[in-house]
């Protein structure tokens, strides 16, 4: 009987390093992300989903900790060890033009001239990338220190899955890709072809 | 439709004023109203509000473009739903209905037109339409959110 007062010894404070360290990773609610899953799920409203969030579904974790904390325990320890060997989820990578992207070395009156916009219901300014012109000039003037302009195509998987698409051009210093300036940004879907139909 | 071109407009360096986030169901704080005339997409016209309060129109983007302005930065799907909903989705344009009309858009001209048939709806009152609480639409500072047709 000793042994089994030692195991939920043990248990209770097990129970107290698990919520303790619940709490300090949780830090506090903001309301945005509160407004956010309400909006998300209706149900969190409800009465009886917050007597099931906020006591039944605690208290069976409680009972559940002290019973089987060598459980907890080792799911807490492989929690910190995961932290600590940078295993966590990864993060969406931003997008940088590598050299495999490169297709064609210009110069800018290139560029301009097949970038020229026209539009027969005049809704574009007649300047090279329409309406986009302004932050092309910015792009070059952020630029105007050197540097080779290349034109660049980039397919990718982003990290959620998604394939997409990026054209544009690149400013190449010492055969290195840096700043780029987008005229192509798509998402590439494979099964809108199932089940669609030409419709002209 | 449930595709947002202007947003790829201020992802591409177009000039973004701010828009205030009023609403959990209208994260990018616009609405913008679109057009396909001769095949290609024309952006005729926004309501939003901005960070300081006011009003903003498709002037406030495009000053000079006031009435129509042409989307050749946009390239890639736009999907316009149609007919009944078979299924409801709480969450951005994630509910289905009986058609999509699917329109491939090349810096701005549509390229391809396609219907994708996704089943009939069993329900003669099924509702035809995105209603407001279907609306809450992630904005991402790429691409993605929805504007309407």
């Amino acid at each position: 009987m000793i042994y089994l007062y030692w195991y939920l010894g043990v248990g209770l404070a097990a129970l107290a390093v698990v919520y303790g360290a619940h709490r300090l990773k949780k830090g506090k609610k903001s309301e945005s992300l509160r407004d956010l899953f309400e909006s998300v799920n209706p149900d969190r409203k409800k009465l009886s989903y917050c007597i099931l969030n906020n006591v039944v579904a605690p208290t069976l974790a409680a009972i559940l900790v002290v019973a089987v904390w060598p459980v907890a325990v080792y799911r807490q320890f492989k929690e910190m060890l995961q932290k600590t060997d940078g295993t966590e989820i990864e993060e969406e990578r931003e997008f940088a033009v590598e050299r495999h992207h490169l297709q064609e070395h210009l110069t800018v009156q290139e560029i301009e001239r097949r970038e020229a916009v026209i539009d027969p219901l005049k809704a574009v300014p007649e300047l090279p990338f329409g309406h986009l012109n302004a932050a092309w000039q910015e792009f070059l003037n952020d630029n105007a220190d050197g540097g080779e302009l290349w034109s660049f195509s980039a397919r990718r998987q982003t990290t959620w899955g998604c394939k997409e698409l990026r054209s544009g051009y690149v400013v190449v210093r010492d055969g290195a890709p840096g700043t780029h300036f987008l005229t192509v940004w798509k998402d590439i879907l494979d099964d809108i072809d199932d089940g669609a139909k030409q419709a002209h | 439709m449930c595709t947002t071109p202007l947003c790829d407009y201020f992802a591409m360096g177009g000039f973004n004023p701010r828009f205030k986030l009023n609403s959990t169901a209208l994260w990018r704080g616009y609405v913008g109203s679109w057009e396909i005339v001769d095949d290609r997409l024309y952006l005729i016209g926004l309501n939003g509000t901005l960070e300081d309060g006011s009003k903003a129109s498709l002037a406030t983007i495009f000053p000079e473009f006031p009435e129509r302005v042409f989307a050749h930065w946009y390239s890639g799907m736009i999907r316009i739903p149609q007919g009944k909903r078979l299924e409801y989705v709480h969450m951005g344009y994630g509910s289905i209905f009986e058609r999509d009309l699917l329109l491939d858009v090349e810096r701005g001209v549509v390229v391809t037109t396609q219907v994708r048939q996704n089943g009939v709806a069993d329900s003669e009152g099924a509702p035809e339409d995105y209603e407001v609480r279907t609306m809450t639409v992630f904005p991402r500072t790429g691409k993605g959110e929805g504007e309407s047709t």
